[in-house]
């Protein structure tokens, strides 16, 4: 018998798009695993764990191999490169895979990929890693020692270095290493906390509450989340707990009339809409149809009414929206760099430059977007990093551009763990490795004036 | 030590019914540990005897958990079913959506001719199922639930 699909082989070519060809590796993950929804379990977990460990550990994978390797990394084949950097991978955080097994399946693909030649290369590089592995030595200089040790960019880390402690970059570090949860909200909609437990139990779910929300659980023990029933009729949504602290946060009051600026793929909109009770509107914009696309297909999973996905480009001023909105939740394009622990490859892919030109826009949607609030109405701002300049060094720069505007004390609305990380009152920093969730900002800004 | 030739589909030999091994003798020892060698060169998990062109009860498989080896087998109880793409080295070029047990549990002797029980499931138990049914004259093509595909060989940059 033959396996014409060969997991290894299913590996690689997600290697390749995400290393060569620019694919953002939860979306070349997906595909596959989508594609290939009939392979089991155990093949399925194979392929998931080996692309994202090998591109979270990268840059180590990298060094490892440099140091058993004539010809460097970045000098080889792309798909050699891509068959050494899974295989090492397995033979240094895989230990139910015997290292005869990867050499001779690493050497077999390498052949199958018509790179026979090489086989020797292949054969003997991964020969010589696996009876040294546990001798190599790590760069001594503090910040390349942490770039080869947790394969972050240099950069990354030297701009963090200039905010935080060491120890503390360290501590984020570790927890972008860690295994993440899927962390879910309960559409309260239609079902109650308690139910949803029940129900997802009964389908073979483990799920643990979350601390920081009674709505909010972490689940785990499931193949292939689409095919569970519960998710298919809307029951709850997936969504990282610091999103749903900014919905939370934003706590509307019934009958609100809501724009979220850059809403896709709608999960804040969509939590809105469920704190409204079935009152008021939720207008959830974004730029491109297929961001609205992606609104609409959440939209209607969790069966919402009182929302509406429409096309509006955030940086180009909506006349009639000039202060119609009771709360305008701007969660605005950001570097990610919070977020790193769940897209694995994020980190390989933003630049200095990036980050600089996202400040510059996140200062331009909030110029525009601030204009829709009516007085006495709330503003909300948060994005997925820790980068300062994208955040409190924004709210400072906000405040005294726009001196209509105020932070408004969120103390009150947060849980008793959180109390730590509120900032001058008004702001929420979520650290990873100190916060249960991901590097997440928000902020809490109130028009003044009289809302009638 | 040798690779020998595979049968392929068309040849008569592979509708044929094979012979229990009643002793081992050097020239089974030979045929075994040339099957294992075909097997690993053509990148198979599982070859049976007539697919080299020899009507004897004998089957190698190895899923990527070391090589088994399997005289006269016998299912003894399977249960359970998968469903997943198949291919065999006698149908070169070709894979197929055929349904299996997700359990067996086989009876064999071993290079030894003594007598062991093996189960397996998922990969394993399909390996089973598709290498013991060459012993008795079918292959997977007849079991395909999509028709055949061609196996596409991506060609690759640079």
């Amino acid at each position: 018998m033959t396996k014409p699909l060969n997991e290894r082989e299913i590996v690689l070519g997600i290697l390749m798009d995400v290393t060569e060809h620019d694919v953002y590796s939860h979306i070349a993950l997906g595909n596959v695993l989508s594609k290939y929804q009939y392979l089991d379990k155990k093949e399925r977990a194979f392929i998931t764990r080996v692309t994202e460990g090998t591109l979270e550990h990268m840059i180590e994978i990298d060094y490892i191999l440099d140091q058993f390797s004539k010809v460097k990394t970045r000098k080889m084949k792309p798909v050699i490169r891509n068959i050494l950097r899974s295989a090492v991978y397995q033979l240094k955080y895989m230990d139910t895979v015997p290292d005869s097994a990867v050499c001779n399946e690493a050497v077999k693909l390498a052949v199958k990929k018509g790179f026979g030649p090489l086989k020797g290369f292949v054969n003997g590089v991964l020969r010589s890693t696996a009876r040294g592995l546990d001798k190599v030595e790590y760069p001594k200089e503090a910040v390349k020692g942490l770039s080869v040790r947790y394969s972050m960019p240099e950069w990354i880390l030297e701009k963090w270095l200039q905010e935080y402690d060491i120890g503390m970059v360290e501590k984020i570090l570790a927890d972008f290493q860690k295994e993440k949860p899927v962390i879910i909200r309960c559409n309260t909609s239609y079902i109650t906390p308690k139910e949803l437990v029940e129900r997802l139990k009964s389908e073979g779910v483990t799920v643990m509450a979350h601390p920081y929300l009674p709505y909010a659980f972490s689940i785990t023990g499931y193949d292939y989340l689409g095919e569970l029933s519960s998710f298919q009729e809307g029951l709850f949504a997936v969504q990282d707990i610091s999103s749903m602290l900014a919905g939370e946060i934003a706590s509307p009051k019934e009958g609100d009339y809501i724009i979220d600026v850059c809403a896709a793929p709608g999960g804040k909109s969509v939590h809105l809409a469920d704190k409204l009770r079935g009152t008021g509107h939720v207008e959830a914009r974004d730029l491109t149809e297929y961001k609205t696309g992606m609104i609409q297909e959440n939209i209607d999973r969790m069966r919402m009414e009182n929302i509406s996905a429409v096309l509006q480009d955030a940086t180009v001023l909506h006349e009639a929206s000039v202060e119609k909105a009771d709360m305008v939740i701007a969660d605005l394009p950001c570097s990610g760099l919070g977020v790193l622990g769940r897209k694995t490859d994020l980190k390989y892919k933003v630049t200095k430059i990036q980050t600089d030109e996202l400040a510059a826009l996140q200062k331009e949607i909030l110029n525009t977007v601030c204009r829709y609030v009516k007085p006495g109405g709330t503003l909300v701002y948060s994005t997925c990093t820790i980068n300062r300049v994208e955040n409190i060094e924004n709210v400072h720069w906000f405040l005294e551009t726009h001196s209509e505007y105020a932070l408004d004390s969120i103390q009150d609305r947060v849980c008793r763990e959180l109390q730590g990380a509120v900032q001058e009152e008004g702001c929420l920093q979520l650290l990873p490795g100190v916060n249960d969730s991901d590097g997440f900002f928000i902020a809490r800004f109130v028009k003044k004036g009289s809302s009638s | 030590m040798a690779i020998r030739e595979v049968r392929e589909i068309g040849d008569e030999i592979l509708t044929k019914k094979s012979k229990d091994v009643s002793k081992m003798t050097l020239r089974t020892k030979i045929l075994i540990d040339d099957m294992l060698d075909t097997m690993y060169e053509k990148m198979g998990v599982g070859l049976a005897a007539p697919q080299v062109g020899v009507l004897k009860s004998i089957v190698v498989i190895d899923v990527g958990e070391g090589p088994v080896v399997l005289i006269n087998p016998v299912i003894l109880e399977t249960s359970g079913e998968q469903t997943g793409e198949e291919g065999c080295l006698s149908v070169p070029g070709k894979w197929g959506i055929v349904t299996r047990p997700n359990y067996v549990k086989v009876r064999a002797l071993d290079e030894n001719m003594e007598e062991f029980e093996i189960e397996g499931e998922e990969l394993m138990a399909r390996a089973l199922c598709h290498e013991i049914d060459h012993l008795s004259g079918n292959l997977y093509v007849d079991k395909v639930e999509d028709g055949l595909h061609d196996v596409q060989y991506e060609e690759d940059e640079e």
